[in-house]
């Protein structure tokens, strides 16, 4: 006669060597790591590279002569560290101790939160990016004069019927428009794609764990 | 972590963990991770014990959870979630215990989903419906059902392979 699993399982667990525990030793220094840890790790390492970063930049660019690219630059990236910063506080909030379907739960809309979040910041992140980097340069000392202005007069020199708004060539407006408005529409998918690049696994197992309980629950 | 933690909060519950955490893995290597960090997550979650359920059912709920949400750093750096990497024939370092039918059902186990695996060793553990539900966040009606359907499982993967 067949043994139920309940026989094998307590037999099985009566044998000396079944319930070992393993010595806890080299505790911080382990080959697993929990999916909250590396998230905040990962936060807190991309945080102070942001701040470095934007540090360093505004320096650089007070010295190559586009200090206005460089405090915009700074102004920004402390915004976007900011909120991420109080998104990490909420991330430390999630507690290990409530059931599995809460716990994934309250991980899952932490995650949903975040990437809701960044990819509203993204939309405007590469925009102001792009718009600080033109600013930068369009007043940036030309032998007296800003390059910007230097630039618009050798084209109206070798192209006079150039259309200008506001001193500026209509046609430079349009491809700065349009690419703004690229890196609106896109924004959002560059931050979205870079994500699912390091994290898609976790996020698609996460999601199918959800469904399973889910579907116990109801 | 103090030894007096582990020893008094931890160990009188090393047995379900121990049994919690070789459903996930199938390695000694891996095993020895998955239940340290199941050890350094009960006691970092220490102070946020409320009382409102028994120290057995929290510290239950904190190794699955921990064994869920697992990563596992593979030999070639690359992240995985813990549960894609554990096919029998991925893993050179298969874990036996001395006793063959427990292997075979251990093998059986982790054939099945992971909220499955859970459900199945806390029902094997004697831990009631309730409890099994308050552990996973679950209905308690429907654990019975899918305890049922978890042992017609494993009995159809095990059909003639044991005695």
């Amino acid at each position: 006669m067949e043994r139920s699993i309940e026989t094998i399982w307590k037999e099985g667990f009566l044998a000396s060597d079944a319930l070992v525990a393993p010595k806890l030793n080299n505790l911080y220094n382990q080959k697993s790591i929990h999916i909250i840890d590396k998230f905040k790790r990962m936060f807190k390492i991309n945080l102070i590279a942001i701040v470095a970063f934007s540090f360093a930049f505004l320096i650089v660019s007070f010295i190559v002569g586009i200090p206005i690219t460089g405090v915009i630059f700074f102004v920004t990236l402390s915004v976007l560290v900011i909120i991420n910063k109080r998104l990490l506080n909420d991330l430390e909030k999630i507690d290990l101790g409530i059931s599995s379907y809460n716990y994934l739960k309250a991980f899952n809309q932490w995650i949903n939160k975040q990437v809701a979040i960044n990819e509203k910041i993204s939309k405007f992140l590469y925009p102001i990016i792009f718009i600080s980097m033109i600013l930068g340069f369009w007043f940036k000392d030309a032998e007296g004069i800003p390059l910007g202005e230097r630039l618009v007069s050798e084209v109206l020199i070798g192209f006079p019927d150039t259309y200008l708004l506001f001193g500026i060539p209509l046609i430079a407006i349009v491809i700065a428009l349009a690419i703004i408005s690229l890196l609106v529409h896109f924004g959002g998918r560059i931050y979205q794609w870079d994500l699912n690049l390091v994290y898609g696994r976790v996020f698609k197992k996460l999601k199918e764990l959800m469904t399973d309980i889910e579907n116990l629950r109801s | 972590m103090s030894s007096d933690f582990y020893n008094i909060s931890i160990l009188p519950y090393a047995g379900i963990i121990i049994k919690l955490c070789r459903a996930y893995t199938n390695s000694q290597l891996d095993f020895e991770d998955y239940y340290q960090e199941v050890c350094l997550q009960i006691w970092r979650s220490k102070d946020n014990f409320k009382e409102e359920s028994q120290w057995s059912t929290w510290v239950y709920r904190i190794s699955l959870n921990v064994c869920l949400t697992l990563l596992k750093k593979k030999k070639n750096n690359v992240q995985h979630f813990v549960s894609d990497s554990l096919t029998a024939e991925e893993t050179e370092d298969n874990y036996a215990f001395s006793n063959e039918s427990l292997n075979l059902l251990y093998d059986a186990i982790r054939k099945l989903s992971e909220i499955d695996r859970a459900i199945i060793t806390l029902y094997l553990e004697e831990k009631s419906q309730k409890e099994i539900a308050e552990i996973i966040g679950t209905n308690p009606n429907n654990i019975g059902v899918r305890v049922q359907r978890i042992k017609n499982r494993l009995k159809k993967i095990l059909d003639g392979k044991i005695n």
